[in-house]
């Protein structure tokens, strides 16, 4: 693992700044600095007013030494080759993060858990999958590759089963339990989730928190410091069996399943401090690298009962994918899904202008080299995962483990578990 | 490094488009020219006479239905003339949803700002606000709708610049374009700041001049053009206001610079991303609502009165006021 990448020098930004006031023609020096430091990310985030603890006589020191050492011809030419990052824009800082619930584990057998919220968790379809272990990025300068390796989960990933299920009333219950039954042995199988919460409201553990799940594939999204790719591996995947894209009446979902869902919820969140605003649906964070267009799978595109599960809008954060990676998406998935999820999309596209402006780049450029740099580091990933699993992981001792895939033929993008 | 300005490389042009005026400013063998035009209309009902005489006069106008749109400059002393409001094809920095007919106007404005010989190989740069600090609203329609008029009117190479680092770009040469600018328009009051030219916080608040105006006239009973014509022929900041109407300016300009400055606090310390200034900051104002005399001092005091996290060094108004925006688009389009 790579270790944080070193942050651009004061010493360097005070160099630049110096050979800037050797031009004395504005435009010049404007360009000069657009194309050297204007892209460039130069400062740590933990400091604002820290001028007077600068140490300027580094700054003289190396200003003497280029005075030496750079001949002035070169100090005029403003095509400098290096790699150019983006910005973090203002009006854009993360809100304040609500308070993270406090629920603790009351008791614990083979069959159930308890929890102090009046959370319990049924234990007879749990199972194991490859051990979690993934790798982040800095938000911002994701092309540097990952900084840090985890292994505790970093969000949830909110999805539906979307599958047929019969009506909500006390003389189907036979029906519904038979149908429940079937979903949670297939969701089993196939290690889809960590959670299925039923139609009676019932958490069912099925992929252990400890694992990764097959749940969200191809998929990226960002806080206000991380950026998160492939999220089978950092988020826990958690499903309402139903379909998320109903009728007019809106969603095929109970109140009991939404009171379990804030429970768990509250539980996770307590557990791994899991910040709210990387509580988000399938939809948001789905994408096609085949076409590079967000909303791949588009479970909770619309109408997740953020508000009732005790979270913020998260509807209202830009997409990561559109800004980040220069994904697209196709107009008539606004149409389907609605205005919230809408907003999040077009929220990402003003992102990406800003960037593409802050970097003296048009869109379409900037567009096509963040995707270049998505689909490096997605073959990256895959070499390092096909490394440690070469290398023999842990997963191999998993009896009947199902590895969440690692997929990087874009042509043919196939996830398990909806 | 040869200078790539506009010699031998075609036109280049810097473009304010703000809710309440347009401005060029456009650079063609080292010469540089200024056009504005009031970024407003008024309807009149149609007559062959009506559309005669403003065809005659030179004036910019358009004919749908039974009515003639008058717009650009005149369109205030017409206003003014036949005792209505003005209306605008913008509104809060961005295009006007309400007025269904927007788009028609901006192309008919630009237009009229825009020298139709010189489309050929120019490189545009025009003016988008921020977002606002609340991170509602989004800026897609309104860019990607003025990308495609300039496109339609011809122009191929076309981008667009922040607003408040245009300004920047503009007016901070001399502290190496690390500052912070503010433009005050009719609009918007947008904001940002720079560290060696690259944008490092930027945000709008939608209080500006309409703000004023529409507020003053609420309280006063003064049609918004006749508050508007106040605010621009005679006030200025004293603390000894002679009418009701001056006094309702004054409080509504101090409600629009306190929030600014207000706004620029919680953005700084909100902002995770700064860098190390290492020294203190200047602070440039321009755009149409910092004209007042006396506007500078107040809003210097204000941002006394907030603390901010930074030092700023001095505040002070750009050269021109009004061309900054377009000036520093101008700089964004000759520096790439």
């Amino acid at each position: 693992m790579r270790p944080f990448a070193a942050k651009p020098g004061r010493l360097w930004t005070a160099w630049t700044g110096w050979r800037a006031r050797r031009v004395s023609d504005p435009v010049e020096r404007l360009r000069l600095l657009r194309h050297t430091v204007g892209d460039r990310r130069l400062w740590p985030a933990d400091d604002i007013a820290g001028g007077k603890r600068q140490l300027r006589w580094r700054v003289w020191v190396l200003a003497a030494g280029a005075l030496v050492l750079a001949p002035l011809g070169a100090m005029k030419n403003a095509s400098w080759p290096w790699e150019r990052t983006p910005l973090a824009l203002a009006g854009t800082a993360a809100p304040a993060e609500d308070r993270v619930p406090d629920v603790w584990l009351v008791e614990e057998t083979p069959a159930a858990e308890q929890y102090s919220n009046g959370l319990r968790i049924e234990r007879k379809y749990e199972t194991a999958n490859e051990p979690r272990r993934y790798e982040v990025y800095a938000l911002g300068r994701e092309n540097e590759g990952p900084v840090e390796e985890r292994t505790a989960p970093a969000g949830i990933v909110f999805h539906s089963t979307e599958s047929a299920t019969a009506e909500f009333r006390a003389d189907q219950t036979p029906r519904l339990k038979r149908i429940g039954k079937f979903l949670l042995e297939y969701v089993r199988q196939e290690r889809a989730y960590h959670y299925l919460i039923d139609r009676f409201g019932r958490v069912w553990r099925i992929v252990r928190e400890s694992d990764a799940a097959n749940h969200a594939g191809y998929s990226v999204w960002a806080d206000d410091r991380w950026t998160y790719l492939n999220l089978n591996w950092s988020f826990l995947g958690i499903s309402l069996e139903g379909r998320s894209s109903g009728e007019e009446a809106g969603p095929d979902i109970t109140d009991a399943q939404v009171l379990a869902l804030r429970q768990l919820v509250a539980m996770l969140r307590s557990r791994y401090a899991i910040a709210a605003r990387n509580c988000v649906t399938h939809a948001q964070v789905s994408v096609n690298p085949s076409n590079m267009q967000a909303g791949y799978h588009y479970d909770w595109a619309t109408r997740f009962p953020y508000a009732r599960i005790g979270l913020p809008d998260n509807y209202r954060l830009p997409a990561p994918s559109l800004w980040l990676f220069g994904f697209t998406y196709d107009p008539s998935l606004v149409v389907q899904t609605g205005e919230s999820y809408w907003l999040g999309l077009t929220l990402g596209d003003d992102r990406l202008r800003q960037r593409a402006a802050s970097e003296g780049a048009t869109v379409e450029a900037c567009r096509a080299k963040l995707a270049a740099n998505y689909r490096r580091l997605i073959l990256q990933w895959k070499a390092r995962m096909e490394a440690a699993r070469g290398a023999g992981a842990p997963e191999a001792s998993v009896q009947g483990a199902r590895p969440p895939a690692v997929q990087t033929d874009f042509e043919d993008v196939k996830e398990t578990g909806k | 490094m040869s200078r790539e300005s506009s010699n031998g490389k075609g036109v280049v042009i810097g473009l304010d488009v703000g809710t309440s005026r347009v401005v060029a400013v456009q650079e063609k063998d080292g010469k540089r020219s200024v056009r504005s035009e009031l970024n407003a209309f008024i309807s009149l009902p149609w007559s062959k006479m009506t559309e005669a005489s403003l065809a005659r006069e030179s004036i910019p106008f358009l004919v749908r239905g039974g009515e003639i749109i008058v717009m650009g400059n005149e369109s205030a002393r017409m206003a003014d003339l036949f005792g209505k409001e003005l209306r605008r094809p913008m509104i809060h920095g961005m295009l006007n949803p309400d007025e269904p007919e927007s788009l028609d106007l901006i192309r008919a404005i630009l237009r009229t700002v825009l020298e139709p010989e010189s489309t050929a190989g120019a490189r545009v740069r025009f003016s988008v606000p921020a977002p606002p600090l609340a991170g509602e609203g989004t800026l897609t329609f309104h860019e990607a709708s003025l990308r495609q008029i300039l496109g339609d009117l011809g122009y191929s190479d076309v981008g667009a610049v922040n607003e408040g680092v245009a300004v920047i770009y503009s007016e901070l040469p001399d502290s190496n374009y690390t500052g912070i600018g503010i433009s005050c328009g009719g609009g918007l009051c947008n904001v940002a700041m720079a560290y060696l030219s690259v944008p490092v916080l930027s945000f709008s608040l939608p209080k500006g001049g309409d703000f004023i105006d529409a507020n003053a006239a609420g309280v006063t009973g003064e049609l918004v053009n006749r508050v508007r014509l106040a605010k621009e022929e005679s006030f200025h900041f004293n603390g000894n206001y002679s009418d009701k109407v001056q006094q309702a300016i004054a409080v509504y300009y101090d409600d629009m610079i306190q929030s600014v400055a207000g706004s620029l606090r919680q953005a700084l310390q909100g902002s995770r991303s700064l860098p190390r200034f290492g020294r203190s900051l200047p602070l440039v104002l321009s755009g149409g609502g910092v004209l007042p005399q006396g506007f500078r001092e107040r809003f210097e005091k204000a941002l006394g009165e907030v603390r901010l996290p930074v030092e700023v060094s001095e505040v002070r108004l750009a050269r021109r006021p009004l061309e900054a925006t377009a000036e520093g688009a101008l700089a964004a389009a000759l520096s790439e």
